[in-house]
């Protein structure tokens, strides 16, 4: 087919009108992003009428660093029984970012169970490659909140990494991870210690066993190499805490060390959760610390062998937080409210057993969360860990009633002592590179954490007849007690992060 | 006397370097009337189409000047019409798009109706009515290069240029469009220099015939007038004498020069490899 | 119909199917208007029929193959599970439809619908707890299998074991007796090393043993009867169908709109009467803000939309989408930056260092530096003009336009510019100079010397570089969709490889066939405008 020239000529002229539409489009975003952020006293009015003892002008989730240590929670609870106003939204049409593991259960199940919906928001959920881009997304404003690893508010907060003001008022699960290793290092470990070798071995496996196989690769002139899944994860601090507990180094970060090698017997490097079996069975790792269903996963395909979780190295550790921006908070302050109450009654229902004490909505909840656009592996090695049990090895399954809690022991609470204990850490392996003061600790704590936002959801839910009035620390500073709950059997005290510091053997002290 | 339609004036063309430049043209000098029919007639790789390019304007000398009406050509223009040996038609535009094209910038006043009549016209006159909207790769070799014609006659040139037009045709549609040609000039006379390796077809369609000697440094050699009388009837003029002497002669003088020309070639150039023979049966 | 009405139809469509690149078409075509018959059943068994066999040869192939090669996440999947993983992914877009319908209806088609869908509900849960139940029985049957095979093999493991250690003691006792004699000058050294020689040998080929048996174990413990994986996923898709239903009556209850909106009503109404009775100012007020809010509310509910989630068709849409944006904006680029180059030899020279280095560079390095970039234009990108402006059209609208995408468009377009900028750039230079000539004598502009002469002329080999663009364009899309999570088929294919579920695999070789269908549609397509702006005939490359 042949063609004259005016219709070649226009159809040029068409690419290019579209080209001259398209790019001062794009040019002109610097122009219209300076229209300002709501004032955040607008528009809380209707809730905070009712919020009897807190300063009426104050939003509630103001930043009020100079607070006392109290976490001013509501002062007349007893008023929860009064009828309150309705929330007024500042926003109905949410966006939540997650990462396919389990714990972001009580998202998906505010979502799918219509929590979300009882508190008018229309929230999608939308799964996100890796945490960093998570975090870039919520720092974009692309998310208005998403599920993330406790660290990470804190070390955005503070500027590790990304520096972004984030807060949380919700945290999403406690436990839940567990470190996995390659079956060749299982079998040196087992051979290491006899005791080892039996399909139930006793727990808690400590990584003394590990010990020699780390020192017969560094005699090869190799570092062992395990996997974690962000430098401000729980599980970074966790494996660190496994190792080194048995005295093997897991090495430093320093301010030019970013990857936190220095000093290393035992390389930890990033990966994704998804794609820990698989760079477990090319080899690349010989063993990660994630969530799961990961854990499990290494099991069915038979790759690995989970040697210990979490909970064996801090018992009810906190795991995953809800997170949103500072800006976001303050623009959105009922909508947070809102959201909150949906992810306390997802983690409520979650939590809920019989007289008997099984978990009756875990079944459903592993059916929900199996859907290919929520975590999406199969129902089957959810619910391994979902409905209180965890196979540590096809011969090994075992009751962990307690493996994912998401609401029992006050866990879904925001704890400053939390975000403590994580800013410890923190210190302890160089990401914090300067010695900070016990004031320190507890001031960025809760910049972070928003017991107030969480209580206030709390008292609603509590007038709304949702949950009991036991189900909430009304009265708590903020600071969960001092616990011994560790495999090292160490004290940790919140109120005296330095000193929790310096009883380490191995890390940074002050 | 009226200035002369075209004038060539002691024009040299080279290219190359300075250090080794080869000239093309050397000393061209000629001299066109008003509606003079001039063929000059050359061998190949003698410079015609450089010489024709002089003419339209496409190419500048390095000496010398061209000059058309007394004015020095400097840029092609309409004004000088020019029928290139491979057709140059733009394949992406019809038979009607190409003269339009041409017509549309020549006469940028016309109205659509008076473009169109006028298109039509050309088209008529090269006997393509019926092709308009075909696309030249739809057409024959002849066809391509009457469409050619056509688009160059639509400018209204004052003078045709005729870079071997027919050269790229078969024997027989050469005669065909040759009679064409002159047809065409007979109703509507203007000045034509016409470029060609033909004696017969210089002869039969030219008012005088120039000769290029061949190259380098190509010059203007002998020039014939042809006296025939018009219109010529490619028929009977075989039989005509005063045609058999001119072709003749015309023909004579070409292979003389050329003659000349691979001589001074040989002596100039060649220098004999300093070989002698070995006598291999000694061995 | 006379002679000459069938030719033109004949000679039409077989001109159709050339252009159209689909000419092995051509035989069927003159075959059905009985032209040389014997000829074009040749024709159409050698280049219809052959290759029909050689595909569905390979499907064989791969039917009986696939299976045979265990990896650690499964089989690979065989054509009818692919088949079966596109099956399922159009149920889920459904169902997604289905919800979105129910979200939205109100009155008596609500009324209808909660009927159906009870009725269906209560089906489907009678047959889960019949599956379920089966599936118990299935797994209890398996684990006594399982069991009755292991038992043997972990006693005798462990027999094995015991033994090796009481030898393995003895032959300690033995070699430290041996070091005693050697200490007491009673025995000779030599003896003992090879005691010591012997011990280590023994050990590892005691543990040799035991690690055979071991296998042998896990051999059982990883490959369970294929029934219970068929039940498990039997008995998953029926509790999914539940689930769905019971989700739909949600929708069509508590969570329906037109419910929402009466129930904020209601309370606007309520609070209107409040306002009437209400006798002090607090009070008053109190009432009035009640109002308003609530008329807020019951607004808001009333625009609310459903939160689709994506599904494989979303994805395919929003991919065409960003690899159009993408390839428009390479065009944008490309052609005038060619025709500059290709017009101009100093524009050609200074580019030419800057095309040559960024030619190469892969995609995945684009992806990260405009992912980085483009954030920046975009602060608030919920109230950006650009995307509140493409929200609000009708067909892209739903595609959930975001910066996300706006740098994936970026990624395809800087990698799809090179094909069409060199094209552009040659197919401009390499003008034929009579056509330039033609220009000089008619003295055009420098503009319709461009428009008429040098861009139509240089049409076929940018439109040629233009395929070769939209060609990398899609590939690279997918490429960066997968690694930047912004919605298409590469973040479908991406989630997917993250589920690891056992559907996994064969969802990922469906979104294998998606794209490589899309890709060769659209290389199709650039091939018929190709053509169609092609004067010499043939000039394009099938």
């Amino acid at each position: 087919m042949l063609i004259s020239y005016p219709r070649v000529t226009s159809r040029l002229l068409v690419l290019t009108c579209l080209g001259v539409l398209l790019l001062p489009a794009i040019g002109c975003s610097e122009k219209e992003d300076t229209t300002s952020t709501p004032d955040p006293s607008m528009g809380t009015e209707a809730s905070v009428e009712d919020m009897g003892a807190a300063t009426p002008s104050d939003p509630p989730p103001a930043d009020m660093p100079s607070d006392p240590p109290r976490a001013d929670p509501p002062a007349d609870t007893s008023a929860a029984t009064k009828a309150m106003a309705p929330l007024q939204l500042e926003k109905d049409a949410l966006k939540f970012g997650f990462i396919k593991l389990t714990d972001c259960a009580p998202i998906v199940i505010a979502k799918e169970k219509g929590f979300f919906e009882a508190e008018g928001l229309q929230v999608e959920v939308i799964a996100q490659p890796n945490w960093k881009q998570l975090l870039d997304n919520v720092i974009t404003g692309e998310l208005d909140g998403a599920h993330m690893l406790s660290g990470q508010p804190i070390a955005a907060t503070i500027g590790f990494g990304t520096k972004a003001h984030i807060v949380t008022a919700y945290t999403l699960d406690l436990n839940g991870n567990g470190i996995t290793v390659s079956n060749a290092v299982w079998e040196k470990m087992v051979s290491n210690d006899p005791a080892l070798d039996s399909p139930t071995p006793r727990h808690p496996i400590t990584a003394d066993s590990l010990k020699p196989v780390v020192q017969e690769k560094l005699d090869a002139g190799e570092k062992l190499k395990m996997g974690m899944v962000f430098p401000t994860s729980t599980h970074n601090y966790e494996i660190r805490y496994w190792l080194a507990s048995a005295g093997i180094h897991p090495g430093m970060y320093t301010s030019e060390d970013i990857k936190g090698f220095t000093e290393a017997q035992v390389e930890l490097s990033v990966t994704p959760p998804p794609q820990m079996p698989s760079t477990l069975e090319s080899g690349n790792i010989s063993g990660y610390c994630v969530g799961e269903p990961w854990n499990q996963k290494a099991v069915t395909m038979g790759i690995g062998v989970p040697v210990t979780t979490n909970y064996d190295i801090w018992k009810n550790n906190p795991e995953k937080v809800f997170g949103v921006t500072k800006e976001w908070a303050d623009a959105n302050p009922n909508t947070h409210i809102a959201v909150v109450k949906a992810l306390i009654r997802a983690g409520k229902w979650l939590d809920e057993t019989d007289a008997s004490g099984t978990l009756i909505n875990r079944v459903e909840a592993c059916r929900l969360l199996s859907q290919p656009n929520y975590v999406g592996a199969d129902f089957d090695i959810i619910k391994n860990s979902m409905t209180g049990y965890f196979y540590f090895q096809k011969s090994d399954k075992r009751e962990m009633p307690d493996f994912n809690v998401f609401f029992k022991y006050y866990g879904s609470y925001p704890w400053y002592s939390d975000g403590i204990w994580f800013l410890t850490q923190m210190r302890r392996w160089g990401q914090i590179t300067e010695p900070k003061s016990a004031e320190w600790y507890a001031e960025t704590a809760k910049k972070v954490y928003k017991p107030a936002i969480y209580l206030e959801a709390a008292k609603r839910l509590l007038a709304e007849g949702h949950i009991a009035e036991a189900d909430v620390p009304w009265e708590s500073d903020g600071y969960r007690p001092p616990t011994k709950d560790f495999i090292d059997g160490l004290e940790y005290d919140a109120h005296k992060p330095i000193e929790y510091l310096n009883s380490h053997t191995i890390g940074n002290k002050d | 006397m009226t200035t002369p339609a075209l004038e060539i004036d002691s024009v040299n063309v080279g290219f190359g370097p300075v250090s080794s430049r080869t000239e093309i043209l050397a000393n061209i000098n000629l001299t066109v009337q008003q509606n003079e029919f001039a063929a000059i007639i050359g061998f190949s790789g003698s410079g015609k189409s450089t010489l024709m390019n002089l003419l339209a304007g496409i190419q500048q000398p390095d000496t010398g000047e061209v000059r058309m009406h007394g004015r020095v050509v400097t840029e092609p223009g309409p004004e000088r019409g020019i029928l290139f040996q491979n057709y140059s038609l733009l394949p992406w535009l019809t038979v009607f798009g190409n003269i339009e094209l041409a017509v549309r910038q020549v006469f940028p006043k016309m109205t659509r109706a008076e473009r169109k009549d006028h298109i039509q016209h050309y088209i008529a006159m090269v006997s393509l009515t019926g092709s308009e909207w075909k696309n030249p790769g739809e057409l024959s070799g002849g066809m391509r290069q009457r469409l050619s014609l056509a688009r160059t006659l639509s400018m209204r040139p004052d003078v045709l240029l005729l870079d071997e037009p027919l050269s790229a045709l078969d024997a027989l549609t050469r005669a065909n469009l040759q009679d064409e040609i002159i047809r065409i000039w007979e109703e509507d006379r203007r000045t034509v220099v016409m470029i060609t390796n033909d004696v017969d077809e210089a002869v039969l369609m030219a008012d005088r015939i120039i000769a290029l000697t061949p190259g380098p440094k190509a010059t203007l050699g002998e020039s014939f007038p042809v006296t025939l009388e018009r219109p010529r009837d490619r028929t009977t003029l075989n039989f005509n004498p005063e045609f058999k002497t001119l072709r003749n002669k015309v023909t004579r003088y070409m292979t003389e020069i050329n003659q000349e020309a691979k001589q001074l070639r040989k002596a100039a150039n060649v220098t004999l490899p300093d070989l002698s023979p070995y006598d291999f049966t000694a061995v | 119909m006379s002679e000459s009405t069938t030719d033109k139809i004949k000679y039409g469509l077989l001109k159709t199917i050339d252009i159209s690149g689909f000419k092995v078409f051509d035989p069927v075509v003159r075959l059905l208007f009985g032209e040389e018959p014997t000829k074009q059943a040749v024709d159409i068994v050698k280049y219809l029929v052959t290759p029909i066999v050689f595909v569905l040869l390979c499907m064989a192939l791969w039917t009986v193959i696939a299976p045979r090669h265990k990896t650690k996440s499964g089989e690979v999947p065989t054509p009818t599970e692919v088949w079966a993983a596109a099956v399922v992914n159009d149920t889920l877009n459904e169902r997604e439809d289905e919800k979105e319908t129910d979200f939205a209806l109100s009155g008596e088609g609500r009324e209808d619908a909660i009927m159906e869908v009870s009725a269906a509900l209560i089906i489907k849960e009678a047959e889960s707890v019949e599956l379920k139940s089966d599936l118990l029985q299935i797994e209890k049957d398996v684990k006594a299998e399982i069991t009755g095979k292991i038992a043997p093999l972990q006693e005798a493991y462990d027999r094995l074991s015991q033994k090796n250690r009481m030898i393995k003691a003895e032959r300690e006792t033995n070699i430290h007796s041996l070091a005693e004699g050697v200490a007491s000058k009673k025995a000779a050294s030599a003896d003992l090393l090879q005691a010591i020689r012997d011990d280590k040998a023994a050990t590892e080929a005691g543990r040799d043993a035991e690690k055979l048996i071991k296998e042998e174990i896990n051999e059982v413990r990883n490959n369970p009867p294929k029934a219970l994986k068929n039940a498990q996923l039997a008995s998953n898709a029926v509790a999914n169908e539940a689930g769905h239903l019971s989700k739909r009556l949600d929708y069509l209850k508590t969570g329906n709109r037109s419910l929402k909106v009466t129930e904020a009503e209601d309370k606007t109404v309520a609070a209107l009467q409040k306002l009437e009775d209400a006798s002090t100012p607090a009070a008053v007020l109190a009432a009035a803000k009640l109002v308003v809010g609530g008329e807020e509310t019951a607004e808001r509910i009333a625009e609310q939309r459903y939160p689709r989630t994506a599904t494989i068709w979303f994805q395919v849409k929003r991919s065409l989408f960003t690899v159009f944006i993408g390839f428009i904006m390479a065009a944008v680029i490309a052609i005038p930056v060619g025709i500059m180059c290709g017009l101009n030899k100093v524009v050609m020279a200074c580019l030419t260092p800057i095309i040559s280095i960024f030619k190469p560079v892969s995609p995945v390095v684009w992806l990260l530096i405009f992912q980085i970039v483009v954030g920046a234009f975009f602060p608030d990108p919920e109230n950006h003009p650009l995307f509140t402006f493409f929200a609000s059209l009708p067909l892209v609208g739903g595609l959930g336009i975001n910066p996300a995408l706006v740098f994936s468009a970026c990624t395809v377009a800087i990698c799809a510019v090179w094909p069409a900028l060199v094209n552009t750039a040659l197919g401009v230079s390499s003008i034929d100079q009579d056509h330039m000539n033609v220009a000089r004598v008619l003295r055009l502009s420098l503009w319709s010397r461009l428009f008429k002469i040098i861009i139509p002329s240089s049409l076929p080999l940018v439109f040629a570089g233009l395929r070769i663009s939209l060609g990398v364009g899609w590939m690279v899309l997918i490429a960066a969709e997968a690694l930047s999570s912004s919605d298409g088929l590469g973040k479908f294919v991406w989630d997917e490889y993250q589920n690891g579920s056992s559907h996994s695999f064969a969802n990922i070789i469906f979104a294998c066939f998606v794209v490589g269908i899309i890709g060769f549609f659209l290389d199709r397509i650039m091939i018929l405008l190709q053509r169609s702006v092609s004067f010499d005939d043939g000039a394009a490359v099938v």
